[in-house]
Parts: structure tokens; sequence; C-alpha cells
């Protein structure tokens, strides 16, 4: 399946965007959760702090689907 | 009852559809961090009228700060941040009650510093006492008014558990922590004003428009973005409560 992955801020550097400058076409096997795609991306999870897709909020232990675009966020800590 | 010159004092804002400056005088808010995002909030619950405004911070000022927090001039450099900040907010609205706490927020103070507020809003800069003023929302079952910025980009969100998620249904706690992060005046001052938005929403009865829900922004694209925010059944915090 092909899944689009997007990023926010400081992830859009480590995500290597090759679509346009924010998202990442991805070819990953069916039942492989988020967390899986992005450690065969070379992504660490410790570098996304949540996920959404469609205005939802998505976990590391979601499942794509085909087509899916998830927009991926980094761990904002400042003030 | 508010006075003759709070009434002149706000006289604008209770023109404003569905204000009650009474409320507002009536809240009790704790602003935990006085750096960018505490230094917009703190000033603009004052000078909305919050009743009594609680503010924590352990913290001195230093001139690096002074890029973004308006609380302090060159005159504050080496003072407690407390200290500064009730000083500048008793000159901007003296009918707010400033109850000051110069300390650190962690796991040991926390519920004596969170006692008697009905509302938390995050000014801090680091993740790890974020997660402690989560923990006392989810026990107290009272808000807590999410902010963080990164450089052009900041987070805000209303959790109420259990009426909401909680932070801690948002973001894992082992996420990656920068040792330093970049940021500029204008990222917390955004994301401070929005977290104070959501403040005088709730004390003024109104739904606030973050409930259960996180604005990401991006001022490098001028973007703003608002997703919902689940309760994950799985929380380590909030599900146990």
């Amino acid at each position: 399946m092909v899944i689009y992955l997007k990023a926010g801020g400081e992830l859009r550097s480590r995500l290597q965007p090759d679509v346009d400058h924010y998202t990442r076409r991805v070819e990953a096997e069916t039942g492989k959760t988020l967390s899986d795609i992005l450690i065969g991306i070379g992504v660490s999870p410790a570098f996304v702090a949540f996920a959404f897709k469609d205005g939802q909020l998505k976990r590391l232990d979601y499942l794509p689907s085909d087509g899916d675009i998830i927009t991926l966020q980094p761990p904002v800590s400042g003030g | 009852m508010l006075s003759k010159e709070e009434k002149e004092r706000y006289s604008r804002q209770v023109l404003v559809s569905g204000w009650n400056q009474e409320k507002l005088k009536q809240a009790s808010v704790i602003v935990v961090g006085l750096g960018g995002l505490g230094s917009a909030s703190a000033l603009y619950l004052a000078a909305a009228g919050i009743g009594r405004l609680h503010i924590c911070d352990g913290d001195r000022v230093e001139r690096s700060d002074l890029n973004r927090q308006v609380l302090y001039s060159e005159s504050s450099l080496g003072l407690p941040k407390v200290e500064e900040a009730s000083r500048r907010i008793a000159g901007l609205n003296p009918s707010v009650d400033v109850i000051g706490r110069n300390a650190y927020v962690d796991s040991q103070n926390a519920p004596e510093i969170i006692a008697g507020c009905q509302i938390i809003v995050d000014g801090l800069d680091s993740l790890d006492p974020r997660f402690i003023l989560n923990q006392e929302s989810v026990r107290r079952g009272i808000p807590y008014v999410y902010g963080a910025v990164h450089g052009w980009q900041g987070y805000a969100g209303f959790f109420h558990p259990p009426q909401t998620a909680c932070l801690a249904c948002l973001m894992r706690p082992d996420v990656f922590r920068p040792d330093r992060v970049p940021v500029w005046g204008v990222t917390p001052a955004a994301i401070g004003l929005i977290q104070v938005g959501e403040v005088v929403k709730w004390a003024l009865g109104l739904t606030p428009s973050l409930f259960g829900r996180l604005l990401i922004y991006d001022g490098s694209s001028l973007s703003f973005e608002i997703i919902s925010v689940g309760k994950d059944p799985a929380c380590p915090v909030c599900s146990q409560s």
C-alpha cells in the first residue's frame, strides 16, 4: 500500500519530504503500525509527539490504510 | 460586586456579547511558568479582570528572556520572576488579587501549589512538569489549558478530564526533548493569548473552543489547524481515574 506522511515544524527535515515541502510518499506493508512504518523509513518514533488524520488524533499503534494521509507532529516543549 | 473603578476599567469589555465581569472576578486561575507563554497569559488574564491570579515560577530574569517575556525589563535582571511579575500585574490592574509562589513545580509541591485554583494555565518550558500539572488536573477534575511553543510552531489545548482527554492521551512522556528550544516573541504571545481566550470563555460559562481539542499553529505559514483529541482508553493517567 501507499500512504502519505506529512510533517509539521522541525520534523520536516527528518522526514525527508519527496512529494512537496511537507509530504513523503511511503510504500508500506499492510498490517504495519504507524510506528513500524516510521522505523522502517528511518524516523525514530521519539521524534513524533502525535499524529492525526482527517482532523482526528491517531496514535502510533494506528494501522494505516492504502491512501491515508497522516500528519506527524514533533514534540513542542518550549514556553 | 464591582467597584466604581472596576466598572470604569471594564466598561468596554462588558459590551462584548455574553460577557459577565462578576464571573471573571469570581475566578481563581493559576499560571504555572512565567516565561514567554506565562508573560502573555498572566498579563492578559489580569487585564481582563480575573479575580484571583496565582502565579508560579522559580526562575530569575535573564537578559535572554527579554526577547519574549514582556512582564520584565532591563531593571528586572537577576530578580525572581514571580516578584517582578507580581509588581507588573499589580501596576496593570490593582483589583486583581495576585498570589505569587517562587518555586518550580514538581510532583511534591504540585498539590499544594494548585490547591484552591479552579483552572490551570500552562506557561511551562519543558515536558516533565506539564505531565505533573496534567496529573493534578485529572486528580482534581479541573481544566488544564495546555500551551507549548518551538520556533514558529505552537500548540494549545483545553483538557478537562474526565469529560475530555488529558495531555497524556495526546502525547507520550518518552518523546524527544531538545536541549535548547528556539523561541521568539510572537509564538508564545499568540499561544498564550489563545490560552487566555479559552480561560475567559470557561470563566464566563461558555464552552471553550478547544474543549477536548488541540490547536496546531505554524507561524511560518500562518496556518491554524484544530484536531480532536479522543480519550485514550489505555491512558496511564486519566483512564485510571
